[in-house]
């Protein structure tokens, strides 16, 4: 990936302003997010309060066992998760784990909890409603779960390295979810206590959802959770790209970063596709003249990984001021914006990163003005 | 993956073609034109380097296919007349104009559910923080279906995100090239 590391190092110190603004637009977000919740009641009824509270409390109240005040409804669309909640997850159900020693791929389960551990709480009375459908099946099922749980133990592990036919993977979902019923029901006096865990994407082609402790387990809702669980990686990945993201948290924020980017993405190509308008007189400047001359050689190793602009610096500051006074003259139009831009260009000393910090800063107050006002 | 170089070097080649043939269709263009030729032929060559596996790079030549008679005859020139004919019909009017009035009917329907939200918020004067987050990020899902080619073709999330992401890296190997090739010509221009 050396493109984008080389992209990076370029573009870190060029959002560097946009990010000023972001953490400052965030803050003020947050400020007014505070504002309208705190007056919310302090009980834990509801997601207001949650968000009220800082994340140490908030993530104990939620690992707490009666969770089943918060609900599903109050949980965004996107499923949103501080990323401690996956990290939180993980010593929880090592620990429960740890009490039984009759589950046999207990070292699996607990990486593939670790991977894809979602944190969302759902109503435990749902499950009453949920057995009566299933109840045909449900006799035969409980007959077959008589025996203690060293049977049903096995069982598991064939379930999930199952062949990827999906006309039985209803009628696996549905006997699943009754073994973990009848399992959760012989659990209550402390049995195997974690059977929970979500399935593996990576190596499945299709979705093996398992029910978490105090979860609906109906085929929607696991759909669901599947759906937001595979949003919530990709987002994960977009973090990544985008520079200067991986400590915020929350689907709303990260997406404007991603909006931010994007947007000064676009804009750069205008303004180079200008730049380079300025420069040729004619734009079919092609490879073969640029090969000719001496110093493409240079620009042709140096192409892939923009790594080396040392090299470049002292020659183009000589050629630019030279090129800057051209440019002055048969620029048609003055656009201020346009000006100030090729003023910050023309000076790339190890300032650069100011300077092209400075055009970026200046063009982001457009872009947030245009948020608020759609707020 | 493919080998990003190999790729650039696809993208610049591309992108000179484009070039010269728009210097083939006008000569002694202006300041604008010749911006406006260069932005374009960028554009054709870095979707055309995606067009099998991503959806926003078929919009995005639709798009410039469908402004107006240069970009046409340009974006044949580029992409091949054959690939050209197969995207115009995938992205034909009367498709797409299904698809624009399928849009238009989503945002009215957006606007009548927010007239009537608010009819309904002046009876209860309850304010949901989850309500608020999920207006946040819709309204930001919006924007990002404006800001990515093709963007509001696509309902589901998932596939919006992935195409956001590719589209991310490929402008950003965009920038590159353009920002080297600015480099070489100005050292050109001044040796």
């Amino acid at each position: 990936m050396e493109q984008t590391t080389g992209g990076f190092t370029g573009f870190n110190l060029s959002a560097a302003g946009e990010r000023d603004q972001a953490t400052l637009e965030s803050i003020q977000f947050n400020e007014e997010i505070e504002r309208i919740i705190a007056p919310a009641p302090e009980n834990i009824s509801s997601f207001t309060a949650l968000l009220g509270l800082p994340p140490a409390q908030a993530k104990e109240i939620l690992h707490s066992p009666n969770c089943d005040g918060v609900t599903a409804a109050a949980f965004p669309t996107y499923g949103e998760q501080p990323l401690c909640h996956i990290n939180d997850q993980k010593p929880h159900i090592l620990h429960s784990s740890s009490g039984t020693s009759t589950l046999p791929s207990n070292s699996a389960l607990i990486e593939r909890v670790a991977k894809f551990s979602v944190f969302a709480e759902e109503n435990s009375p749902p499950e009453e409603p949920n057995l009566a459908p299933l109840s045909p099946g449900a006799n035969l099922n409980r007959v077959k779960h008589e025996p203690p749980e060293t049977d049903s133990n096995p069982k598991p592990t064939p379930v999930i390295p199952s062949n990827p036919s999906i006309e039985h993977k209803n009628e696996r979902a549905a006997k699943r979810k009754e073994r973990e019923k009848k399992d959760k029901e012989s659990s209550k006096k402390s049995k195997s206590v974690v059977d929970e865990t979500s399935g593996d994407r990576d190596k499945l082609p299709y979705v093996h959802v398992r029910a978490r402790r105090g979860q609906a387990t109906d085929s929607h809702s696991l759909a669901e959770r599947a759906r937001r669980e595979k949003i919530n990686a990709r987002m994960k990945l977009l973090q990544e790209l985008v520079p200067a993201s991986p400590q915020i948290s929350g689907t709303a924020l990260v997406l404007d970063e991603i909006i931010n980017h994007v947007q000064s993405l676009q804009r750069q190509v205008e303004f180079l596709s200008m730049k380079l308008a300025a420069v040729n007189p004619r734009i079919d400047l092609d490879l073969d003249s640029i090969l000719a001359t001496e110093g493409a050689s240079r620009a042709d190793c140096n192409f892939p990984d923009m790594v080396t602009p040392p090299v470049w610096q002292e020659v183009l500051v000589n050629g630019n001021r030279q090129q800057y006074q051209h440019q002055w003259q048969f620029d048609a139009f003055n656009q201020p914006i346009w000006g100030r831009e090729e003023e910050n260009r023309n000076f790339m000393t190890p300032e650069s990163s100011l300077l092209s910090y400075d055009s970026l800063a200046n063009s982001a107050p457009l872009h947030s003005n245009h948020l608020e006002m759609e707020l | 993956m493919q080998n990003p170089r190999s790729e650039k070097l696809e993208f610049l080649q591309k992108w000179m073609e484009g070039m010269g043939k728009c210097t083939s269709l006008k000569k002694n263009m202006s300041l604008l034109e010749r911006k406006k030729a260069i932005k374009v032929s960028a554009d054709l060559a870095m979707a055309s380097t995606r067009t099998e596996s991503k959806c926003w790079s078929r919009a995005l030549i639709a798009n410039i296919a469908s402004r107006d008679h240069n970009s046409k005859v340009l974006t044949e020139h580029v992409i091949g007349s054959s690939q050209c004919l197969r995207l115009r019909k995938a992205f034909t009017s009367s498709s797409f104009s299904q698809l624009k009035n399928k849009r238009m009917l989503n945002r009215t329907r957006k606007i009548m559910k927010r007239r009537r939200r608010t009819v309904r918020s002046r009876v209860k004067k309850v304010v949901m923080a989850d309500s608020i987050a999920r207006r946040l990020v819709q309204k930001r899902t919006e924007m990002l279906k404006r800001l990515v080619p093709g963007g509001d073709l696509m309902d589901d999330d998932v596939s919006l995100i992935e195409e956001t992401l590719d589209y991310i890296q490929s402008l950003r190997s965009q920038v590159q090239a353009m920002r080297c090739l600015l480099a070489t010509s100005q050292l050109m221009n001044c040796s």
